[in-house]
């Protein structure tokens, strides 16, 4: 599994940026290495453009995974004195990434803005690098084992619980120019592959999102 | 089995397995209606009921539900509301449902809707809290047992629903098992997407006959040869067959007048839906005809030729 993330344009970043001059570049080398957004090639990339347009790099770290709070925390202390020495960090990573950063500098650095240099799209099933697939949306309730292993909430453009819906011609989907797959009919294929149109022929109640919304946490421990 | 309760014309009809036929209306980007009713006025002596769409391809028209209580109330014609999961969420539909019912409306089409993307406000959140199955069920409830998930409602609403379906679907198979879902769901009523196979439609109407669901097969007689052409092109999933595009062009070179212009394009259609609705009828495979050509209130004393005579 991968968080799959894209470059921002690199004027958008200047724009967030354009108020500060002394920049600490945090690459994660984990997913962003792995979508060429960030490890050792896109901090350099990011840092030369930056030094280019007049930037000062503090310094580049490249964690091992910026998302991990105890990674970032051992990495941080290695680099203490020149975060004196910075006015904001640019991460090359997920969301999650920016998120742990700011968690993990809150005591002792809470005044350096955390600023990102991709845009997170979604959490990916690899085929090779430069094609990676949403398959799972992350919505807390598997339907898998009714679905043949495909997701609707996925693969459905409308996410619906009892499909294909009238949009579905000859099993393409109405949104993107009926050129993707309507997930509804993969998975009346599967299903009909092993047998299981029983699965298929049930209706299914609408998706329950009391508990599948806001700000969802897993503390067992 | 418990008798069957009565809310409105469309559901006498049908609880009576009277021969019906159906049209449709299509509110437009506006406030004012007053061609919406001048429509439903001069359609009203042949159907029992009217459909009103409900911003069909994702494109934003006047409200529905709106749309529909005021072309009762204007023309008299009882409508059938088109009520899309596209862009409320299950609350906010629950509370029409309720505002629908104080509105007078009595008939429901439970659609999905064309998504958001289509349309012309693409960047819309939607929304498909439910879908046409679960919004039928939400419907059931509420009417049924009074309730909305379990919890009491004063005065429930009085409601029949229906549902869509579509026999030109690839694969079928796919479809009948959906409509199966609608109809343990609770749908009283299927109105079908347009038709010009027969075979094929008698395929899917053979299909789903099990699922004793009375059948409006949805036909669009074509106004023009550019209508007809249009809706072979950009229709997806629906083709017109080649012999009436030839036969339909022909006419818009044949007559110069446009009254006899009109007059041919309307014993067109005649002749073309008369035996295809005949041998379905035969078959018993119908509880009536939904005309969903809209804008073409002037076929309807023909059209009433080819579903009851």
């Amino acid at each position: 599994m991968t968080i799959i993330t894209t470059k921002k344009p690199f004027e958008e970043i200047l724009t967030a940026i354009k108020d500060v001059k002394r920049i600490t570049i945090v690459s994660c080398a984990s997913c962003a290495a792995m979508c060429q957004t960030g490890g050792t090639e896109g901090a350099k990339e990011m840092a030369e453009k930056l030094e280019a347009e007049g930037y000062e790099i503090s310094t580049v770290i490249v964690p091992e995974e910026v998302c991990d709070n105890r990674v970032m925390k051992k990495d941080f202390r290695k680099i203490e004195e020149q975060l004196q020495h910075t006015d904001a960090i640019l991460t090359l990573s997920c969301g999650l990434g920016v998120a742990s950063i700011t968690e993990v500098l809150s005591n002792k650095f809470p005044l350096i803005p955390v600023f990102v240099g991709t845009n997170t799209e979604f959490m990916g099933m690899t085929e090779r690098i430069g094609r990676f697939y949403m398959r799972c949306r992350g919505c807390g309730n598997c339907l898998l084992n009714e679905t043949g292993g495909i997701c609707p909430i996925t693969t459905c453009a409308k996410s619906l619980m009892n499909g294909p819906c009238g949009g579905m011609v000859d099993g393409k989907c109405e949104v993107g120019n009926y050129e993707r797959d309507c997930g509804w009919v993969l998975i009346y294929k599967r299903l009909k592959e092993l047998g299981r149109l029983d699965l298929f022929s049930k209706l299914r109640d609408s998706v329950d999102w009391s508990e599948s919304g806001h700000q969802r946490e897993v503390v067992w421990r | 089995m418990t008798e069957k309760k009565i809310f409105s014309k469309l559901g006498e009809k049908l609880a009576s397995g009277e021969f019906i036929l159906t049209g449709e209306l299509e509110p437009e980007k506006t406030t004012d209606l007053s061609h919406t009713i001048h429509e439903a006025k001069e359609m009203a002596p042949y159907v029992v009921a009217a459909n009103m769409t409900d911003s069909p391809l994702g494109i934003v028209t006047i409200n529905s539900m709106a749309a529909t209580h005021i072309i009762q109330r204007e023309s008299g014609l009882e409508c059938i509301w088109q009520l899309t999961v596209r862009d409320v969420n299950k609350l906010g539909i629950a509370g029409m449902l309720m505002g629908a019912h104080a509105l007078g409306i009595r008939n429901i089409l439970s659609l999905t809707g064309d998504h958001t993307a289509l349309g012309d406000m693409p960047e819309s959140k939607p929304v498909f809290d439910l879908d046409s199955a679960t919004l039928v069920k939400l419907v059931r409830e509420m009417v049924d047992k009074g309730s909305i998930n379990g919890h009491e409602i004063e005065a429930p609403p009085t409601l029949h629903v229906g549902a869509a379906a579509n026999p030109n679907a690839n694969p079928m198979e796919a479809e009948i098992l959906k409509i199966g879902r609608k109809a343990e769901a609770g749908a009283e009523f299927i109105q079908t997407q347009v038709v010009y196979d027969l075979d094929k439609t008698i395929e899917f109407l053979s299909a789903i006959k099990k699922y004793k669901v009375p059948v409006l097969l949805g036909i669009f007689p074509m106004k023009s040869y550019g209508i007809a052409k249009g809706f072979d092109e950009f229709v997806p999933g629906v083709s017109v067959p080649k012999e009436i595009l030839a036969r339909w062009k022909s006419i818009k070179k044949d007559f110069s007048d446009k009254k006899m212009q009109n007059e041919a394009y309307d014993q067109a259609n005649y002749e073309f839906f008369k035996p295809f609705i005949s041998e379905l009828k035969q078959k018993k495979l119908l509880a009536g005809v939904h005309c969903m050509a809209v804008h073409y209130p002037r076929i309807f004393p023909k059209l009433r030729e080819v579903v009851f005579n």
